[in-house]
């Protein structure tokens, strides 16, 4: 199976002061990702994921090199442009959720719709339909406090949704779950995946997720390793 | 992205709502602010009107009653604590809501959203504090004076005089409290992402 290209990594870099010592986070990662692909991340803590993540999510800049979303060059753009690119090309879930605890769910799912200027009936509408789609339909004015872990994660997964972007970027989302609930939550990522041709990529450490991926990239300081086919 | 507008939104109406869930849900923080507004505004309204009232009651009955001069600096001390004291509350919010601030970042906030966050708090703080320190104010300026002038002498001011007081002294607690709330308020807007987002409270 072919896919056009959504992600383009060129000869990436990123390095960190630490003091007089250079900390090469990435140093050289040439990768391409297709659209309607599910890639894994996986390599020890250290070996740069993370750094990568940030990077394809436009949440940091590189010391070099390019990354390309749609073939637009995101090391080029400004402060605007990259908040733009967040609320309506990319959808994070994070390990530890990340939800406004002050909102309900439905509140939460619909913020990423208020910076993108639905109007806010549209906006809970296409919020509610998400949280039912996650099976959180009789949960959705519930506050994140209320909720179980394995529904704060599918309420994230709603509110990555929410503005249709071509890309989710997930950082360990399974890694604050039990066994049964990550799988779940892996399962819901993977239907996603294969129902709506979403991009998924995700740096993990779950052997489960990593099955279920198309393309498993290994890093190991800061270097793509090598890049399996499951 | 061609073809797109490209525009972000964030509304006053809808940081409004936002900083309304930040209320209610940390309502202790935001009780004690608005408590030190109005202590400071109570302290300045009851010390005016009372010289209000004394020179009022002068002119009718002839006197020189007053107002000692030392005790506007005792107020001027009070409203800068009051400024201090919410400035410290603000900057532990934004370390509360250092990873929150992340996540709005990441979903398309731009730095003078996080800022807008912020001051609309501020706003109704400082109006909620300005207006209960008035009528505090009024209260305490009674209790102190009436006792001399009788407590009908605020029927005998004018009444426009009291209400240019309480649109001043409310328009000053919003602007204390916005003074308050500016830098704890760029300092939240300038966090990058990763580093809110990576933030451990």
């Amino acid at each position: 199976m072919s896919y056009d290209t959504v992600i383009e990594l060129r000869n990436l870099l990123r390095y960190y002061q630490m003091g007089d010592e250079s900390v090469k986070a990435l140093d050289g990662v040439d990768l391409n990702i297709g659209r309607g692909e599910y890639v894994s991340i996986v390599g020890p803590s250290g070996s740069g994921k993370t750094t990568l993540f940030n990077l394809i999510g436009g949440l940091d800049k590189p010391t070099d090199g390019n990354v390309f979303i749609d073939g637009v060059d995101i090391s080029q753009l400004d402060a605007y442009e990259l908040a733009w690119l967040r609320c309506r090309k990319i959808g994070y879930i994070f390990q530890s959720f990340n939800l406004i605890q002050v909102l309900t769910a439905v509140e939460n799912v619909a913020l990423p719709t208020v910076f993108a200027g639905t109007p806010t009936n549209e906006g809970t509408r296409k919020a509610e339909k998400l949280l039912e789609m996650v099976g959180l339909k009789d949960r959705i004015h519930h506050r994140p406090g209320e909720l179980s872990a394995g529904q704060q994660q599918r309420v994230a997964i709603a509110r990555a949704l929410a503005n249709d972007p071509a890309i989710i970027l997930a950082d360990e989302p399974t890694g604050n779950l039990d066994l049964n609930t990550g799988m779940e939550i892996i399962d819901l990522l993977h239907g996603l995946n294969k129902s709506q041709g979403l991009t998924l990529v995700a740096a993990t450490h779950d052997l489960k997720m990593i099955k279920a991926s198309d393309r498993i990239v290994w890093m190991r300081d800061g270097q793509v390793e090598k890049i399996e086919r499951s | 992205m061609s073809g797109d507008t490209h525009m972000i939104h964030f509304s006053l109406m809808d940081a409004y709502r936002l900083g309304i869930g930040y209320i209610r849900r940390r309502f202790q923080r935001t009780a004690i602010n608005v408590a030190s507004i109005a202590l400071a505004n109570s302290f300045l309204t009851s010390l005016a009107l009372s010289d209000m009232f004394y020179q009022t009651y002068s002119a009718i009955e002839g006197g020189i009653l007053g107002v000692d001069a030392y005790q506007y600096w005792l107020v001027a001390v009070a409203l800068i604590v009051s400024v201090v004291g919410i400035t410290n509350a603000m900057l532990i919010s934004v370390y509360e809501r250092t990873r929150e601030i992340g996540t709005m970042k990441c979903i398309g906030a731009l730095d003078q959203h996080i800022v807008m966050l912020f001051l609309v708090e501020a706003v109704i703080q400082g109006t909620a504090g300005g207006l209960i320190g008035y009528f505090l104010g009024v209260l305490a300026a009674l209790a102190s004076v009436g006792f001399t002038t009788g407590f009908d002498i605020i029927f005998k001011v004018g009444s426009l005089d009291l209400a240019v007081f309480l649109v001043g002294t409310t328009v000053m607690s919003i602007v204390l409290s916005i003074v308050a709330s500016l830098y704890p308020a760029w300092r939240a807007s300038k966090l990058s992402p990763v580093e809110a987002l990576r933030y451990e409270l």
